[in-house]
């Protein structure tokens, strides 16, 4: 209303001529002509615009004039959106972003599945290639322009000054030329490459040629010591190209050097090894599917040479995660992952959308007036959506920058906790899809926040509005809804804490726990034997060696040799069965020297340890653990026994003795089915020695590294505390348990600025009624044990269908879980109490405030 | 006359209402002395629509005061009819005394 006609109305108004109702006439008489928001709008997209503009400009007053109410509807949400951006993108980064190669979108990942086949040895996942098979999908396939294999990552010593490890592939020949990557420098491996006697050649990194060459551009035509083989420098990779697999390749060998690298075995003309990794281009010309038909066809053909086999290929557009086991392992992971990230993400927008519920009633009387007017419905939805997009958009700008800059730091340091991925190969830059990503969470954060509010916001009935006067609020129609979305918020935040309780748990009972061996003081040596520098003899004989003059260091009790060294990743097995018996059973299989159970502290409770003769002449001896002897010979005394090992052809072994229980291959479990064979003579090309000190762990590794130089200078022995295979799986708890900590802290948080804002609003409508109250004789306390008994009534429903949900759901968590039930009482209940009270403080506080007003000034508040 | 418009009823009463005004010519004597004249009631924002239409159209001229304290702070907006609106008040009466001729004993019996 223009100040002149204002004027005019407060002139006659305050002359005391006219009546109240006079006054709103004249108030309703100026509406339709000023530029209101709510003006009764007139068609077209050009004032739909402004409105627009309007309500953006409103929105963003109303954000700023309420700084608080911006915070803590933003806060949650940018958290929730740049959270789940940031998984996102790494998921999409592992599993769908392609190759880093020319035309990726033409690269494709071949696996296979078979049924039928009897043999296979497995050397990586048994749906890889052997070589046979890769040459023949290589040379049938017409529809692809090229086919290549790769091997999983191997681990060599790189010779020279001071020894490394390193990582890399042993691919075949065309790899780079199916790739179309050219190298940096050097002309890269021949075609024939990997013929069995070429001579050996390598393709380096850039980045290990940069680290460990100096950037020596003489470096090609030279050769390089790996596993004490001399191989010839014939390339350098492309810079940033450090293979197709998430673990970073420092080198790229001639699948024709496994044999030098793994001497044991000899993979190259054996049909029934699964090894390779198969990567095809298309031609451009074909597409998928028609690749797909032509090598069914070729598994077909192959299927035929082995009657009873039968073939499934798995065809799919090549990624740096393309294994199906991993991407599956990866997918059920990133379920659980997104589906918490997700729900703060949920309990985030149920406190938007209850705030602004509050606001929308707080505001129903101006609706109600606007709409009298003739303001239309789908004009105050638009406001109100308006106000919880900008909210949302905000939030979700601010959560992706977040989540680009501190993902590019966290991401790597959570990985390394990942057992096998040392180096990722990774990087979260954002992509497009991302970005699609982000964009579309925010939209849908905008709706879920914004559309029950702004519906109900807007279904004001004008009469019934202007006439109630706030006294009563139960029974009001917005109340039902806003207790239905703190019982959700509650719900979630109570799944979120119990899984946070039952990790802490673990966690706690991982660091408890007892492995049943003695951990302190040993040290774990391991020596790389492999290549052609050792003979059999030489490394017989460096075994020898190198246990006497161990043996010998002061401060050094006990020397053992093993091959699985305990709580190591990895299992060793082995098929056995009974001697009167058919059924076969699988057996973890650990060879050690007698020595063993002395270094460990593992006592034999029956029988003996294995002689010095057994050992020298490898004879077919066996120690049982208890709980394998109580599993297959229940009440009797296995000692003296025979087991026979279902190889070909069969060995019959005799229990010689019992060794107690210790979690040698899970922190929590004892495996019932648990061997000792005695070590040697076979040869041990990875040596691992146990050695127990009474010295401190850094002096004792220097004087074990000294000792192994001046055996042979040229070997990399790596010596660590065995406690670090504690800490292995302690990590991987204490990770988990930090995320799930964390989630629920925030989720927390977030709940109780939930429950906090409604119940402060609800104390505030109904001042009045408490001031009524408090005037007719109640007490402060039974006031305040009204409302808290109101209030927490959708708390408590809201826990209770949080304890159902986390029930049903917590057994997802159950291979994290170590010594715990994923049903542990103490966990659930513990959570439940610690949920409730900080509901009710969250309840008390703003109650108290509104009950230390004055009630004679409650009782005028409208 | 170039343009030949006409006044509507309401507006010539507000015409004339100003014009008896003088220089205290605003809003709420204009509607008090319309009221008192005619016996009709008018809302505040019926008036100053038909105020600010004249105005667009050069029939009147507005200019503010001073604030005044008994208005809450706000200006009066002062009005006083131009030429142009004498002009068209004029023609607009003559057009219906032209009319009017000859009927008025005719009307006068017949109510």
């Amino acid at each position: 209303m223009p100040q002149e006609e204002l004027g005019d109305v407060i002139e006659e108004y305050t002359a005391g001529k006219r009546t109240r109702l006079w006054l709103l006439r004249q108030m309703l008489s100026a509406i339709p002509r000023s530029r209101s928001r709510f003006a009764i709008d007139q068609k077209g997209s050009r004032q739909m615009l402004s409105s627009l503009t309007q309500d953006l400009r409103y929105v963003l007053r109303t954000l700023r004039r309420s700084p608080g109410f911006a915070v803590a509807a933003i806060a949650p949400i940018a958290l929730g959106i740049g959270i789940n951006t940031g998984v996102f993108s790494i998921l999409n980064n592992v599993m769908y972003r392609p190759l880093p190669a020319p035309e990726p979108d033409q690269l494709l990942s071949i696996y296979q599945d078979f049924r039928g086949v009897q043999k296979r040895s497995v050397h990586g996942a048994r749906s890889m290639f052997s070589l046979p098979e890769y040459r023949a999908y290589r040379d049938g396939a017409q529809t692809l322009s090229g086919a290549t294999a790769y091997t999983k990552s191997w681990t060599v010593t790189l010779g020279g000054q001071s020894p490394q490890e390193i990582e890399g592939v042993l691919v075949a020949c065309n790899y780079f030329d199916v790739l179309r990557l050219r190298p940096a420098i050097g002309t890269g491996f021949t075609a024939d490459c990997d013929v069995a006697n070429a001579p050996p050649a390598v393709v380096l990194s850039h980045a290990l040629w940069t680290r460990a060459f100096a950037a020596d551009p003489a470096i090609v035509h030279k050769t390089i010591t790996l596993n004490g083989l001399e191989v010839a420098v014939v390339g350098v990779a492309p810079e940033g190209f450090d293979g197709t697999e998430l673990t970073r390749a420092a080198f790229f060998a001639p699948v024709s050097l496994q044999p030098a690298f793994y001497p044991e075995r000899n993979f190259l003309d054996d049909p029934q090894v699964s090894w390779l990794t198969l990567l095809a281009r298309r031609r451009e010309d074909t597409a998928i599917d028609q690749v797909r038909t032509e090598l069914a066809v070729l598994a077909s053909r192959l299927d035929l040479q082995q009657p009873g086999r039968a073939t499934t290929l798995l065809v799919a557009p090549a990624t740096s995660l393309s294994l199906p086991v991993a991407r599956r392992d990866l997918a059920s992971v990133a379920v659980i992952v997104v589906s918490a990230f997700g729900l703060i993400l949920l309990i985030a927008c149920a406190n938007v959308a209850n705030v602004l519920l509050a606001r929308g009633e707080a505001r129903s009387r101006e609706i109600a007036v606007r709409l009298a007017i003739g303001a239309r419905r789908a004009r105050l939805v638009q406001l109100m959506l308006t106000e919880s997009v900008v909210i949302a958009l905000i939030g979700g700008v601010a959560g992706s920058l977040l989540a680009w800059w501190s993902f590019q730091a966290l991401v790597p340091s959570m990985l390394s906790s990942v057992p096998r991925i040392s180096q990722p190969r990774l990087d979260a830059h954002p992509n497009l899809t991302v970005l699609w990503f982000g964009l579309a969470i925010t939209m849908a954060t905008a709706l879920v926040c914004g559309v029950v509010p702004a519906l109900r916001g807007s279904k004001q009935e004008p009469y019934g509005i202007m006439k109630q006067d706030g006294a009563q609020l139960k029974g009001h129609p917005g109340w039902w809804l806003r207790g239905a979305l703190i019982s959700i918020q509650v719900a979630v935040c109570m799944v979120l804490l119990i899984s946070a309780g039952l990790l802490l748990r673990a966690l706690h009972a991982a660091y408890a726990l007892d492995p049943g061996f003695q951990y302190r003081n040993v040290a774990v040596v391991s020596v790389d034997l492999r290549g052609p520098r050792y003979s059999d003899s030489a490394v017989e004989m460096f075994r020898r060696q190198v246990i006497e003059q161990l043996g010998s260091l002061p401060g050094v009790t006990a020397v053992a040799q093993v091959s699985r060294v305990p709580l190591s990743p990895g299992r060793s097995q082995g098929t056995f069965r009974l001697p009167d018996m058919e059924h076969t059973y699988e057996f973890d299989v650990n060879t050690v020297s007698p020595e063993y159970f002395t270094v460990l502290g593992i006592p034999i409770v029956s029988g003996r340890t294995f002689t010095r003769a057994e050992l020298d002449r490898g004879a077919r001896a066996v120690i049982v653990t208890e709980a394998t002897a109580r599993r297959f010979w229940p009440g009797q005394d296995p000692v003296g026994r025979t087991i026979v090992a279902a190889s070909s052809p069969e060995a019959v072994l005799e229990i010689v003795g019992i060794a107690g229980d210790a979690h040698v291959s899970h922190i929590a479990n004892t495996e019932s089915s648990y061997f000792y064979l005695p070590a040697g003579p076979s040869v041990q090309r990875r040596l691992a020695l146990l050695v127990r000190s009474e010295t401190g762990f850094e002096p004792l590794a220097r004087s074990i590294r000294s000792t192994i130089e001046m055996l042979d200078e040229g070997l990399l022995a790596q010596v660590q505390p065995l406690g670090t295979n504690l800490d292995f799986w302690r990590r991987g708890s204490r990770s988990v348990a930090t995320l799930a900590g964390s989630l629920s802290v925030l989720a927390l948080a977030i709940a109780c600025i939930g429950v906090y804002g409604v119940v402060s609003y609800v104390v505030m409508r109904r001042r009045r009624e408490v001031g009524i109250r408090m005037m007719l004789g109640a007490s402060t306390r039974a006031v305040q044990a009204l409302i808290l008994r109101e209030t927490l009534r959708p708390v408590g429903l809201g826990v209770l269908v949080g304890v159902a949900a986390a029930g049903a759901s917590s057994h997802a968590l159950r291979s994290t879980l170590f010594g715990i039930s994923p049903f542990d009482p103490i966990a659930f209940v513990a959570a439940a109490i610690f949920l409730l009270i900080v509901a009710a403080v969250a309840t008390v506080l703003p109650t108290r405030e509104a009950l230390r007003a004055d009630p004679v000034t409650a009782l005028r508040h409208d | 006359m170039a343009r030949r418009e006409h006044l509507g009823e309401f507006e010539q009463i507000v015409l004339l209402a100003v014009l008896r005004l003088g220089e205290d010519a605003y809003g709420v004597p204009i509607r008090s002395e319309i009221e008192k004249r005619t016996g009709r009631s008018l809302t505040v924002g019926a008036l100053y629509r038909t105020l600010d239409r004249l105005e667009t159209k050069g029939y009147v001229t507005s200019w503010f005061s001073d604030p005044t304290p008994e208005r809450g702070g706000r200006s009066k907006r002062y009005f006083s009819v131009r030429p142009l609106g004498l002009r068209t008040l004029r023609a607009s009466r003559d057009a219906l005394a032209a009319m009017w001729e000859g009927l008025e004993p005719q009307v006068t019996r017949g109510s």
